[in-house]
């Protein structure tokens, strides 16, 4: 409905005047949250009495999701106890870490109204590339080397991708759906036989790539990384906030700024007491894993590269109305080339992480590589990321991927079997995709 | 040229039907020359001008095809791939591409996409094959087909209803439908390691076993092809004679003679083709698989909804704008729904071959839901359908499959060891981004 007087000034300023860097913020910050409560509230309370407005209004952001992972998480703990035990609970992080990754890798495809099927397989590829690289009969190379090819390798492969669909302009449906076609074959010829593993002891470089996934920090270093993390991100807060009140920008109140630092702080210290509880059945296994650390890091980052940069505004600005960025003077094919080349890059992340999770890869774990790209986006439009571009974040992709993991795990500890897990998930996406359409029903339609 | 379109206030009504007839054609192929031609010779000139325009139809994939058989025939050992035995062979393999790619057209002509055709094919050949079970509920054949259909296509309607009345993307409810139709496929087979098959002993199980297996001797072959291609000659040229008194624009007759032949000699060839003994010296297979006029009946079928009924019109109607379809009066949610329901139905029918091709076991190593819809999609696009709705036929989808079908099984017969399982997944997604690349490039030049 155009004559909805919201979107009336885009229209009036006539396009390509000059303001363009300007313009495509404020549209990107339209395209995630309509009216950030953060611009209008000069208190707590008004803060929140805007935020719920927000909510009502069908901008509900990460709520749902969140609210989600508690039913689900008091729903398993009632049916087990064993569900929020501190041994399950890693292993429900260690399990989702992968959907959590390629979620992330997702929405960068998302985000530009795209979609990228081969993540699944990028992933695929790039675990076996790495775990071939440091065979001792074999390449026997470094393992951060092969890392770095395997890396390099899915990231190129994605570039090529995101080249096919913004230069020749090809669908990416079919782009990515052809790419992961290939990916299969080339993986399964870069396996060569049946099996690759890294799981001997005996060499240094598969004992690295092994305890990427399965290793950990001490629960010593675990609290000092801790503290320094979120000493970090407090200050950081902190002074930004300062910076804008000093040059009188409109700034969030100040006890909001103290509730997050506040709450990164409480979540902090129960994720590491609960990794420091030793959670081995004999000996001792505790401190937070390495792949904690890992996902968090690439959520900081593409977080930080999504909101805080000019390339991220742009990638919303595409994903708002691609030809509005083109003519505010966005070079498109360059943004969509390297979203499609990071969304490889981090599939390629996940690889490495499936390559020391798995231990050995066949070419059975190649082809079940493919069906996570299924449930990589099934997490973020859980998470609460839109299929039609310029809608969602990329720590929807984080929650959504733990509440499929946390349905997948829930449902393995009662004893369900694995078809009854399927239904399950398929049943939460339907609902999530419903419930996304109708708080969109609810908010004033734009465009 | 499409000015006239935007003339027409919308909503004027009445003439609704026959503006979306227009509406179809001009979705399908902008200009079709049989309504400018008036001898062979312009209709040839107009064909050409419209492959040169971008609108080459089933060309690409029949030369593909061609293209693939000769190479392969060169590369083979001994030059075996078009050998009789090979071909039948292959038609099997393809069969069930075939029908769901034809099923997956009819979604992508709405523009929409599903996801689900893979787990729901699974799920109508298991439920078949768990109904003509016996010891077990022992239903007739056709009962069981009946069902298998009636089920799967209950499921698609039910998607189609999330889609077309919640407006929630096809995309995410079919692929929710993928996860919850493969589970449930695996619940109806009885655990992940079952087998349902069928006792080929039993009559009634031994005709769904007999659907690809079975073969129909070449005599009753000959004399079927010359009724059909008697009776579909005959009804096509009286409908031209019919149009021609009543001054209707009509392609000239020597055209017409020219379709009906080609059709007798294609018939012919196949014909030829499955009367060669395939077996041994010892043992003769000759004959036609009862499964090629299946998938001819199921081609047959849907070109006439798409192409003769006013639902297909519709269908066109909304994939080449749904907005104006919907102001012309169609009822999006009821074409929507139904296109969805009579997928998933086709799907099922696929689903039941792909059992019988594998001698009737079903097992959840029969297929991965998962791969066989990627192929699926893979066979219409490579057939020549839009994924952008409006554009495509169901012989673009029967083409597409018989394209992937033949790859596969060409690289089979190669004895390139390792390297052949990689390559039936490089072959087709190789081809499938050409096939697209041209499609896009193509559509460039016309100017679209």
């Amino acid at each position: 409905m155009s004559e909805v007087p919201v979107t009336a000034d885009p229209g009036e300023t006539p396009a390509g005047t000059g303001v363009g860097t300007a313009d495509l913020t404020l549209d990107a910050t339209a395209a995630t949250a309509d009216v950030p409560a953060e611009l209008l509230a000069q208190s707590l309370g008004q803060y929140f009495r805007a935020s719920w407005q927000r909510v009502r209004g069908g901008n509900a952001g990460v709520l749902p999701v969140l609210l989600a992972l508690v039913v689900v998480a008091i729903g398993f703990q009632i049916a087990n106890s064993k569900f929020l035990g501190a041994q399950n609970l890693v292993n429900l992080f260690e399990q989702s870490s992968i959907y959590m990754l390629l979620a992330i890798a997702e929405i960068f495809a998302l985000l530009l109204g795209e979609i990228d099927l081969s993540v699944g397989l990028v992933m695929g590829m790039s675990s076996v590339v790495v775990a071939e690289l440091v065979q001792p009969t074999g390449a026997n190379w470094p393992w951060w080397a092969a890392i770095i090819v395997a890396l390099l390798a899915s990231t190129a492969f994605g570039a090529l991708q995101g080249t096919l669909v913004s230069r020749l302009k090809m669908p990416s449906f079919i782009v990515t759906l052809g790419g992961l076609l290939i990916l299969e074959g080339v993986a399964i010829i870069v396996l060569g036989g049946s099996l690759v593993g890294i799981g001997n002891g005996g060499f240094k470089n598969e004992v690295y790539l092994y305890n990427i996934f399965w290793g950990t920090f001490s629960p010593v270093v675990s609290w000092i990384l801790l503290v320094v993390l979120v000493g970090a991100a407090g200050g950081g807060l902190w002074l930004q906030d300062a910076r804008k009140r000093r040059r009188g920008l409109e700034t969030a109140p100040r006890s909001l700024v103290a509730m997050k630092i506040g709450l990164i702080a409480v979540a902090g210290i129960a994720i590491v007491a609960i990794c420091n509880v030793n959670r081995a059945h004999a000996g001792t296994i505790e401190g937070v894993p390495f792949i904690i650390a890992i996902v968090l890091f690439v959520l900081v980052a593409s977080t930080v590269l999504l909101q805080r940069t000019r390339f991220g505004r742009y990638v919303y600005a595409i994903g708002g109305n691609p030809e509005a960025a083109r003519r505010a003077g966005v070079r498109l094919p360059v943004i969509r080339t390297w979203s499609f080349a990071l969304a490889g890059l981090i599939s390629g992340i996940a690889g490495v992480l499936f390559a020391s999770w798995q231990v050995s890869i066949t070419t059975n774990i190649i082809k079940a590589a493919n069906s996570y790209v299924l449930l990589a986006v099934a997490a973020a439009v859980i998470g609460g990321t839109s299929l039609f571009g310029g809608r969602g974040k990329t720590i929807h992709g984080v929650l959504g991927g733990l509440v499929i993991g946390a349905i997948y795990n829930g449902l393995y500890l009662l004893g369900v079997s694995s078809q009854w897990i399927d239904v399950a998930v398929a049943a939460v996406l339907i609902a999530a995709a419903i419930i996304d359409v109708l708080s969109r029903r609810g908010a004033p339609s734009r465009a | 040229m499409t000015a006239d379109r935007g003339e027409t206030p919308a909503g004027t009504a009445g003439a609704g039907t026959a503006d979306l007839t227009l509406d179809a054609t001009v979705a399908e192929a902008d200009l079709p020359p049989q309504l400018v031609a008036q001898s062979l010779g312009e209709y040839m000139r107009a064909s050409w001008l419209r492959i040169r325009g971008g609108n080459s139809g089933v060309l690409p994939v029949i030369l593909a095809i061609v293209i693939v058989a000769v190479v392969f025939e060169i590369i083979t050992p001994e030059h075996a791939y078009l050998r009789p035995s090979n071909l039948v062979y292959i038609f099997g393999l393809s069969t069930v591409y075939m029908i769901l790619a034809i099923a997956e057209t009819v979604v992508l002509l709405i523009a929409e996409v599903d996801l689900s055709v893979g787990a729901v094919a699974l799920i109508g050949g298991a439920i078949a094959f768990k109904l003509v079970q016996q010891p077990g509920p022992n239903w007739p054949w056709w009962a069981a087909i009946l069902a298998a259909l009636a089920i799967c296509g209950a499921f698609g309607a039910l998607q189609g209803a999330l889609v077309s009345l919640l407006r929630i993307p096809s995309f995410v409810v079919t692929l929710g439908g993928f996860l919850l139709f493969s589970g449930i496929l695996i619940i109806i087979l009885g655990g992940a390691d079952s087998t349902v098959s069928l006792n080929t002993e039993v009559p009634n199980q031994n005709f769904i076993y007999d659907m690809v297996q079975g073969l129909i001797s070449p005599v009753i072959g000959w004399i079927v092809l010359a009724l059909v291609v008697v009776g579909a000659g005959a009804s096509q040229w009286r409908r031209e004679a019919a149009r021609r008194r009543r001054n209707l624009v009509t392609p000239p007759r020597s055209l017409t003679a020219i379709r009906i032949a080609l059709m007798a000699i294609v018939g012919a060839a196949v014909v030829i083709v499955c009367s060669v003994n395939r077996g041994t010296s010892l043992k003769h297979v000759t004959g036609i698989p009862w499964v090629i006029p299946i998938v001819l009946v199921v081609l047959a079928a849907w070109t006439l909804v798409l192409q003769r009924t006013r639902y297909g019109r519709y269908i066109y109607a909304i994939g080449g704008n749904p907005e104006s379809a919907r102001r012309a009066g169609v009822s999006l949610p009821k074409i929507r729904i139904w296109a969805f329901a009579l997928c998933s139905a086709t799907a099922a029918l696929g689903g039941i071959l792909l059992g019988s091709f594998f001698f009737g076991q079903y097992s959840t190593n029969t297929a991965d839901p998962g791969q066989l819809v990627l192929y699926t999609v893979a066979a219409s696009v490579i057939g020549g359908v839009s994924l952008f709705g409006g554009r495509g036929k169901a012989i673009h989808g029967v083409l597409g499959g018989l394209l992937i079908g033949g790859i596969a099984y060409g690289v089979s017969l190669l004895n390139l060891g390792s390297l052949s399982t990689p390559l039936t997944y490089i072959l087709p997604g190789g081809v499938l981004l050409i096939a697209v690349l041209i499609d896009v490039q193509s559509r460039r030049g016309a100017g679209a």
